[in-house]
């Protein structure tokens, strides 16, 4: 569903992709790990056409969507969510949704789409709420039903569960995987291994902007490059 | 939302009456005409500041372009006045097309090159070497098609046409996509939304607005200069009105405009001597207190206003 190849973001001199080869098959979901800095969420905003590329290949369903703006990237169905929350803060909750239903897909009911879109991560209780008024926990939530709402058919969750609880981090888990199965393939980005290890056994271990591993959680775990790059050896 | 819509069509409908009748009862023809218009260009500057966030301090280019341009339509193609205020908004929709690079700076970097525009329109108009299309430095006379009665009820229904376009972006998706940019246009992308376009749009609206405007001005006072409808005392008056009522609302700029314009005529004639220094503690209690303006003071209670 999702094919990139070569990826190239750089930063001046600094290249925070380097030739990243990712790809992910419809249906499923693939973790996306690695220390700080090896360009994961660059990896997201690059895919999402927040920030455009500087060389490489994407292809989303088949079709190039290098260097699209990110509401045409949005438009064809791919979407993502931020690590740290960008609410529309002034606006309510249903409001914040509301944007993403009438905006993001001509299919379907806008009210049927917010409504679906809050329900599924739980947050139809504060429809009315400011979204500034929101935990921080919620606003991520918030950003996933935003992009619920405009029918996506993959997703890139960017470390949504940093900072969260455990009761939290297994009540998203859940969500995700709700939503995965109801056809909505993933790129889930996270540091935390046991919360990938819930989502999938499929893991690509990146570091200084390129793939290092692919395979399951247990595999990168006696991988020895994959362990020096966590630990630092 | 159809209540909500009822609400600010009655606003709209009590101003209109307001302005068609009160001639009849108060004689200052000048100073109702000059109300009307600032709150037109407050609602104007709205629809671009109060909902996108861009601060346009350049906003008088387009009333100048206005101006200029239905004065242009009426002296060389021999347009009758009417059909020239359309050319003023037209016109003024042009430069606001030619302007559009503008909207990829932000922030001041936008407000300062906005001004620097409209200084550049001004100094182009004012160019003794255009003397032959713009009259240069010595102004217009449009003294063959004089007509204050017409002109004011001309602008009264410019007046009425920027409230209802403030209206229908304040209660329509597309106002709430422009919220949406204005919050953060990156989630407003990602949320779907053609940011550049709906931008453009309301650039290119608020535009319009200023030159129909500037075009009634132009009308109303038949003789003008480059100075009178290039002065930056115009965007500041009309930043400081929409700001003094609060943005993104119908009723912020109208509040703003009546209040501190009918200061400015009453005090500032009768007392000239006290007027600036009561206008600027006037501002800073604004600035101080209300920044977000009056009307917020209703919002903050969470009454809707229209």
């Amino acid at each position: 569903m999702l094919n990139v190849e070569g990826l190239v973001k750089k930063f001046g001199n600094f290249r925070a992709l380097d030739g990243a080869d990712i790809s992910v098959k419809e249906g499923k979901i693939l973790g996306l790990a690695g220390p700080n800095g090896s360009g994961k969420t660059t990896f997201i905003n690059v895919v999402s056409g927040v920030y455009k590329p500087n060389g490489g290949k994407i292809f989303f369903n088949g079709k190039s969507i290098y260097k699209l703006e990110p509401h045409t990237i949005v438009h064809l169905g791919l979407n993502r969510t931020f690590q740290v929350p960008k609410p529309l803060s002034g606006l309510t909750v249903e409001q914040n949704v509301k944007v993403a239903a009438v905006y993001g897909s001509k299919e379907g009911n806008v009210k049927d789409k917010i409504n679906s879109a809050l329900n599924s991560v739980e947050l139809d209780n504060v429809k009315h709420k400011e979204a500034s008024s929101l935990t921080s926990a919620q606003q991520k939530l918030l950003g996933l039903a935003r992009a619920l709402a405009t029918n996506p058919k993959m997703l890139l969750i960017d470390e949504i569960a940093a900072g969260l609880n455990q009761h939290e981090l297994k009540r998203i888990a859940d969500m995700l995987i709700k939503l995965n199965k109801f056809g909505i393939t993933m790129i889930v980005v996270e540091h935390l291994m046991s919360f990938l290890d819930i989502l999938t056994d499929d893991v690509v271990v990146m570091n200084a902007g390129v793939n290092l591993f692919r395979g399951s959680i247990k595999e990168a775990s006696m991988n020895e490059e994959v362990v020096e790059v966590f630990l630092g050896r | 939302m159809l209540k909500k819509r009822i609400g600010s069509f009655g606003i709209i409908l009590i101003i209109a009456l307001i302005f068609i009748f009160l001639p009849f009862v108060y004689n200052n023809q000048s100073f109702l005409f000059n109300m009307m218009l600032y709150i037109a260009l407050a609602e104007g500057l709205n629809i671009i500041y109060g909902f996108t966030g861009y601060l346009p301090f350049g906003y008088v280019g387009f009333f100048g372009a206005g101006a200029y341009s239905a004065s242009l339509a009426i002296l060389f193609l021999h347009f009758p006045p009417l059909l020239s205020i359309f050319i003023g908004g037209a016109g003024a929709f042009l430069v606001g097309i030619i302007l559009m690079p503008l909207l990829k700076l932000s922030g001041a970097y936008f407000a300062i090159a906005n001004l620097a525009a409209s200084q550049a329109l001004y100094y182009i108009v004012a160019n003794p070497n255009l003397e032959s299309i713009t009259h240069g430095p010595y102004g217009i006379s449009l003294a063959s098609i004089y007509n204050p009665h017409a002109s004011y009820y001309t602008m009264l229904a410019v007046l009425v046409l920027s409230m209802i376009i403030v209206l229908f972006i304040r209660t329509s998706n597309f106002g709430l996509s422009l919220l949406a940019i204005k919050e953060d246009h990156i989630t407003a992308s990602l949320a779907g939304v053609n940011v550049a376009k709906a931008r453009a749009i309301a650039w290119g609206l608020s535009a319009f607005v200023a030159g129909l405007s500037g075009a009634c001005f132009a009308w109303y006072v038949s003789v003008f200069y480059p100075g009178t409808v290039f002065s930056l005392n115009i965007s500041v008056i009309v930043i400081v009105f929409a700001l003094f009522g609060g943005i993104g609302t119908i009723a912020g700029p109208l509040v703003g405009a009546l209040i501190l314009y009918s200061f400015y005529n009453f005090i500032g004639i009768s007392a000239p001597e006290y007027f600036q220094l009561l206008y600027g503690i006037l501002i800073i209690v604004l600035v101080l207190f209300l920044p977000d303006g009056i009307t917020s003071i209703l919002q903050k209670r969470k009454i809707y206003v229209p």
